[in-house]
């Protein structure tokens, strides 16, 4: 038997987890010494997830673009054009279809992305770091390079709402992030689709091998993160009722520092979109830390970059130390026992282990 | 039989640990003389890839002794080995896929500029020497991987080493590599007066090639001979510790009259591979011999749909199947492929979901949610009846041996209906035992009623397991023959074009 336990308690599996509570704790005690308001309290949490819940809802699609081996620079682009789509049909077709129009929009960019990528060719990085910048200009010239703002009362209203309205303790967006990360996990832990998915980033070419549309699968994590930054453009739009051609810009290296935070594979076939929200809220429990604390906003940058390299060197570090030094005591008695001589002929190692210094496949 | 005094390596008790408890050597005597070809043989797993690590200074032994000229050395990067005279050909060479051949071979010289005129007449005498040619200025990754295996092998000459270790060598390569390399080894040896170590699955190349052997089992030395006083038997006995079966005697008998199940119906690719049309029946194994780059794999993916420039039709059961992998796993066509690292497995994910990939709707509710107990119970099923050696089915499968992971990317289409198996090499860079089992394995689903297209290199094997074989050359079929009448030698002189007429090849149909 195997002690699964301590494996997935372990730094690479769990740190995210551990370093969100330890972030957390730590805010929690200063704020205590410091004599300010309690950081632990309801409002203040939910204002954390509240404020985080964009990029999480962002990363946890980034998360199943990297996982199928790709990459997307494209989103907060993506979400500003959403944005400005919205903003500019609600006045005249109504709430519902401008979301849908919105979609659309991000949604095709998203399959453009993936049909460059994909069936022309091109690298991931350039053909997102080529619609990050067309995008951006392109809600630029939509825009006239003004602010957008909802012109009706009616349409503000029912953005406010889809945004701002409260189920409980919770806004909205929190939920929508909830069941969005939700249903991912789902897809991918539980299904078929989800097996193919890590599979087509394992070994794309196996994966081909074996009946799977390689194709098919990326282009559609292309228009998932399309569709999704989409839906964050519109949340964004919708708690302003207005919004800024620049609105959003840089924000897909948060999406981005989110994922890899979470222990994302930049080579595909690994991640977790539950540690991508953990890497989410890491980032914006920072910001909060931050302003709680009055620590003034140029720290920030430093400490956000800081810890996520050290995140990247801990799954760096930690996934070398687990290959070369899982200890496993009594498969060294085995070995000491020695070979058993089974009937096979070839010798048997007691564990995997032996045999994987002769060969590795 | 040198009688110099002092060997030029000596290993005295070598042991090696790993951190985890492993122990892969316990204590190995090892020496090999100047001027000699040494062979070292072993199973999966007996210890000779740690062997080499030490040897070449990227592992630390753990105990014992390493003479080196006679004197005690303990290397602890692998600089050292090299500047005192050991190269090493590992089995998968380290070459950086986007420099040329020539900055390959030479990459690892002195120097500081790249003298590009100078080298180029370095590499050329290195290739004349040993009469094979290669592009200096071609790009490595554009290289089939039988001249990758040549490229490493300039590399490692062009070290000038006092001892050469060579991890098989030939695994990957067909006949005519094959004896480019032998000749090389030889050369080395008897002219240059540099000692060779030689690991290799093939008993007869040792047995041809070198002047001593040494058979390493669980880590331990259990025969060292001058080669001239064993023979087969007795090495093969060695490796896997009890007598060997005539890989000749057949574990079950063919059957060449079930009913068609696969036609082939002009499967070409442009370039690549002329019109070929045969087809294979029920309960048949049919082999495919050849050259390296004689179109064999190219055969194979043309008719599994993988090559999306091949056209003509494949019909099974009479059904036409579409032109593409998901079309033919549905149809229940499987295709095994080469290079089992890079084609067949998912190096993440752990045996059980490898196992499952292809035929992951038969273990799902409504072909959607995947039954982890079923995909379970199939692994574990799977394990047994392959005897796949493995600790549990979550192990990942990058932790397994090579003939275990080769029978994992079997085992994954026996778990779905598959009516026609195409396996390309599926022994190559195996042990002897494992070897013998998976040709079993292959005889044993022609038995039940599999149609089997079998590419190997190795035309012992091929004789011994296929029923007919279709002899390949030049991207074109160029003969056929049934394996009860034909024997190595014909198949070789077919293969290489010195019988019968020159093909029509695919470049010419074009």
């Amino acid at each position: 038997m195997r002690l699964e336990a301590p494996r997935v308690l372990g730094l690479r599996e769990a740190g995210v987890y551990y370093a969100l509570a330890l972030l957390v704790l730590a805010l929690a005690i200063v704020c205590a010494a410091l004599g300010r308001p309690s950081y632990l309290s309801a409002v203040n949490l939910i204002n954390i997830l509240y404020q985080a819940s964009p990029v999480a809802l962002m990363g946890v699609a980034m998360t199943v673009v990297l996982i199928t081996g790709n990459f997307d620079l494209s989103v907060a682009s993506v979400a500003a054009l959403a944005a400005a789509v919205q903003i500019g049909a609600v006045d005249t077709v109504g709430f519902w279809p401008a979301l849908l129009l919105a979609l659309a929009a991000a949604g095709a960019v998203g399959l453009l992305n993936g049909i460059m990528v994909q069936l022309v060719g091109i690298n991931a990085f350039i053909v997102t770091l080529g619609t990050l910048t067309a995008i951006r200009g392109l809600v630029l010239i939509v825009t006239g390079g003004r602010s957008l703002m909802v012109q009706t009362p009616e349409a503000l209203a029912a953005m406010t709402n889809f945004e701002s309205g409260r189920a409980g303790p919770f806004p909205y967006p929190i939920l929508y992030m909830a069941a969005f990360t939700l249903l991912v996990w789902g897809v991918l832990q539980l299904t078929t689709i989800g097996r193919r998915t890590y599979a087509v980033g394992g070994n794309a070419e196996a994966a081909r091998l074996c009946g799977i549309s390689v194709n098919a699968y990326r282009i559609g994590a292309f228009v998932l993160s399309g569709l999704t930054a989409g839906f964050a453009g519109v949340l964004y739009a919708s708690r302003f009722g207005a919004m800024n051609p620049t609105a959003l810009q840089g924000e897909e290296l948060t999406v981005i520092a989110a994922a890899i935070l979470g222990g994302t594979s930049l080579f595909g076939g690994a991640g977790s979109v539950l540690k991508t929200v953990a890497g989410a809220l890491v980032l914006y429990t920072l910001t909060n830390g931050f302003n709680i604390l009055n620590l003034g906003a140029n720290y920030q940058g430093l400490i956000e970059g800081t810890v996520l390299i050290g995140a990247a060197a801990i799954y760096t570090v930690g996934g070398r130390r687990a290959t070369l030094f899982s200890a496993r005591p009594r498969d060294f008695h085995a070995l000491r026992a020695g070979p058993t001589g089974v009937a096979g002929g070839e010798p048997r190692p007691s564990s995997g282990a032996q045999a994987r210094r002769e060969e590795p496949l | 039989m040198s009688d110099r005094p002092v060997p030029l390596l000596d290993l005295e008790r070598l042991e090696k640990s790993y951190p985890n408890g492993t122990v892969a050597l316990r204590g190995v005597d090892l020496t090999v003389r100047a001027a000699t070809v040494h062979g070292l043989l072993g199973a999966n797993g007996a210890g000779k890839s740690t062997l080499i690590r030490i040897l070449s200074g990227a592992a630390r032994a753990s105990g014992g002794n390493i003479l080196w000229q006679g004197e005690s050395v303990c290397w602890s990067r692998p600089a050292q080995a090299r500047a005192a005279g050991i190269a090493t050909l590992h089995q998968q060479i380290p070459l950086v896929g986007t420099l040329s051949v020539l900055e390959n071979v030479l990459l690892a010289q002195r120097g500081r500029w790249r003298r590009g005129a100078s080298l180029q007449g370095r590499l050329r005498r290195l290739m004349t020497s040993i009469g094979y040619e290669l592009d200096p200025d071609a790009q490595v990754a554009t290289l089939p991987i039988g001249e990758r295996q040549m490229v490493g092998i300039l590399q490692a000459l062009a070290a000038e080493a006092s001892l050469i270790i060579m991890d098989e060598p030939t695994a990957s390569l067909a006949a005519a590599e094959r004896r480019i390399v032998h000749r090389t080894i030889r050369r080395l040896a008897e002219e240059e007066g540099r000692a060779v170590l030689l690991v290799s699955h093939f008993l007869d190349e040792v047995l041809a090639l070198t002047g001593e052997v040494t058979v390493l089992r669980d880590g331990v030395a259990v025969l060292s001979s001058p080669t001239a006083a064993v023979d087969e038997g007795q090495l093969a006995a060695a490796i896997i510790g009890r007598p060997p079966r005539d890989p000749r005697a057949r574990a079950l008998p063919s059957a060449t009259a079930g009913p068609m199940v696969a036609e082939i119906a002009g499967i070409a690719s442009p370039g690549r591979l002329a019109p070929c049309s045969f087809g294979v029946r029920a309960g048949e194994v049919l082999g495919i011999a050849g050259f390296l780059g004689s179109g064999r794999s190219e055969l194979l993916h043309a008719i599994f749909g993988a090559d999306r420039a091949a056209c003509g039709e494949v019909r099974l059961h009479g059904r036409p199947v579409g032109r593409s992998p998901a079309a033919a796993v549905a149809a229940g066509i499987a295709l095994v492929p080469e290079d089992r690292r890079s084609q067949a497995l998912v190096p993440e994910f752990p045996l059980v979901k490898n196992l499952t990939l292809a035929h992951l709707g038969q273990f799902a509710r409504w072909g959607i949610f995947v039954r982890s107990e079923s995909e379970t119970a199939a692994a574990e099923e799977a394990v047994v009846r392959l005897g796949i050696r493995t600790r549990d089915v979550a192990t990942p499968v990058s932790e397994l041996s090579g003939g275990n992971a080769q029978k994992v990317s079997i085992a994954r289409w026996l778990c779905g209906t598959t009516h026609l198996l195409l396996l390309d090499e599926p022994t190559a860079g195996i042990d002897v035992g494992a070897k013998a089992q998976i040709l079993d394995l292959i005889r044993g689903l022609a038995a039940a009623g599999l149609g089997v297209v079998l590419v190997s290199s190795e035309l012992t094997e091929l004789i011994a397991a296929a029923d007919r074989i279709l002899i390949m050359r030049e991207g074109a079929i160029v003969a056929e023959r049934l394996a009860a009448q034909t024997n190595e030698e014909e198949l070789v002189l077919l293969a290489s074009g010195a019988a019968g007429t020159r093909p029509a090849t695919a470049v010419e149909l074009q």
